[in-house]
């Protein structure tokens, strides 16, 4: 590598880590309870208890969960079914009607009850008015800083940066370590060279999961938009024949339990794990939209969506998604560190900690940086002493 | 410390290696379910920890 290149790559080293290390920082100290949001969020969790039933207990019927939360909510829209297979929770999502939805998609209020006996455990209030969790709050910090969209890709954007920044680091690290063996920090000399060989020591060694995790950050983000492009382009497409029905109301719609069982019936190898109603902005106006996931560690991170005809209960479509939403599937278990039970959890934790500190160590040498009268001394010690290593000054 | 200078297989060798072990962890856990796979993926992402850990007990 050329000293031009040297330095220009020492230059965007620079610039892209300056300006995203602030939003790192955040990002990665939010991200460390959300690495046990799981465990977090049952301890936090103030719902009553599942009741304890045996083993093989089947879950109560759809049609009765959606009977009971119609009771409870007389002339509400019922706007989704999920059923969870880690706990045996049903939660059902209602508000007024989907046009108070679609205008404010906080107006929706949810039920949880119990899978095998149908108990309501907890109910949330319409428009967060019990107030955001914990893990709302760390989580809002963490991906959209409380700026929905126009958050998200901000931070989508600042994650790019950090990626160029691991690159870039790549790029200068060798004329480092021409002197130095793999890993040596120098501690006797000054605290610079010692943060220095840190800084470098620790972004190495850690090089693979930064990226992998700051990649699949940035394809999280961009969950939206690419839902929303899908939706926009094959999802209409596939119910163009159908343009201009009416939504079919309360009283016309064929039973969800059924269509569940409809989609089950033809997806053999999958779990069924949500139902959206019809006159969903995410779904579509005439049908069920089923959300299935297969049984296997990767399968089970792939979901196929069906659409069933809402007034007839038949099967109109098992919908193939394209590449890209395959990409952001499979990159959430990459960015969570969520699949590999405790210890994955506590090493995503720990790597972490490393990244805060090569974040931290980072800023440390740009502060701390030699003022330009020194580095342009330096420059010229290292001109009358051709021997010297090549150590660029402000690379850091 | 000596004042040999470092080739560039010298230099990448270690780096080389960790990051193909994160790799392996990354996937292993990601494609097989429990037991031995998930072994796989603790011991391989638990090297570049260790390596942090020894490079700073050499600082003490």
């Amino acid at each position: 590598m050329t000293r031009t290149t040297l330095r220009r790559w020492s230059w965007v080293h620079k610039w892209t880590s300056v300006t995203c290390t602030a939003f790192l920082l955040l990002i990665c100290i939010t991200g460390l309870p959300l690495v046990f949001r799981d465990e977090l969020g049952v301890l936090l969790d103030d719902s009553l208890p599942y009741a304890s039933v045996p083993p093989e207990t089947p879950n109560v019927n759809l049609d009765r969960i959606a009977d009971i939360s119609r009771k409870m909510y007389p002339g509400e829209t019922i706007l989704y079914i999920f059923s969870d297979d880690d706990e045996p929770k049903i939660l059902v999502g209602m508000a007024k009607s989907w046009d108070e939805f679609k205008q404010n998609v906080q107006s929706q209020h949810v039920i949880k009850f119990d899978a095998h006996t149908a108990q309501v455990l907890k109910q949330s209030q319409p428009n967060r008015a019990e107030g955001r969790s914990f893990l709302d709050i760390v989580l809002a910090l963490h991906r959209d800083l409380f700026a929905g969209l126009p958050g998200e890709l901000f931070l989508a954007a600042m994650a790019l940066l950090f990626v160029i920044a691991i690159i870039s680091g790549v790029m200068v690290y060798a004329p480092f370590m021409r002197k130095t063996d793999f890993a040596t920090v120098r501690a006797d000399r000054s605290p610079r060279l010692k943060w220095l060989d840190l800084h470098n020591m620790l972004g190495v060694v850690t090089l693979a999961w930064m990226l992998v995790v700051g990649i699949t950050g940035i394809l999280n983000e961009l969950a939206k938009p690419l839902f929303a492009l899908w939706q926009q382009t094959d999802v209409v497409a596939m119910l163009a024949p159908m343009r201009g029905q009416p939504t079919p109301g309360t009283g016309e719609l064929s039973s969800p339990q059924a269509a569940v069982d409809t989609v089950k019936a033809a997806l053999p190898d999958m779990v069924s794990i949500s139902l959206v109603y019809p006159g969903s902005p995410f779904g579509s106006p005439y049908h069920y939209l089923i959300w299935s996931k297969g049984r296997e560690p990767l399968t089970s991170r792939l979901f196929s969506p069906a659409l069933v005809d809402a007034r007839s209960g038949k099967l109109t479509a098992i919908v193939r998604m394209p590449w890209y939403l395959r990409a952001v599937e499979v990159s959430r278990p990459l960015h969570f560190g969520d699949y590999g039970g405790m210890p994955l959890k506590i090493i995503w934790a720990l790597l972490d900690l490393v990244t805060i500190a090569v974040l931290g160590s980072g800023l440390y040498l740009w502060l701390a940086r030699p003022s330009p009268s020194w580095t342009s001394q330096a420059a010229a010690d290292l001109a009358s002493h051709p021997t010297s290593p090549g150590v660029p000054g402000g690379a850091a | 410390m000596s004042t040999v200078r470092r080739d560039l297989t010298q230099i990448w060798r270690w780096p080389i290696v960790l990051a193909t072990l994160i790799a392996v962890g990354l996937v292993s856990a990601l494609l097989g379910e429990g037991g031995v796979w998930w072994l796989l993926s603790w011991v391989s992402l638990c090297a570049p920890l260790a390596v942090i850990g020894i490079a700073i007990f050499r600082l003490r």
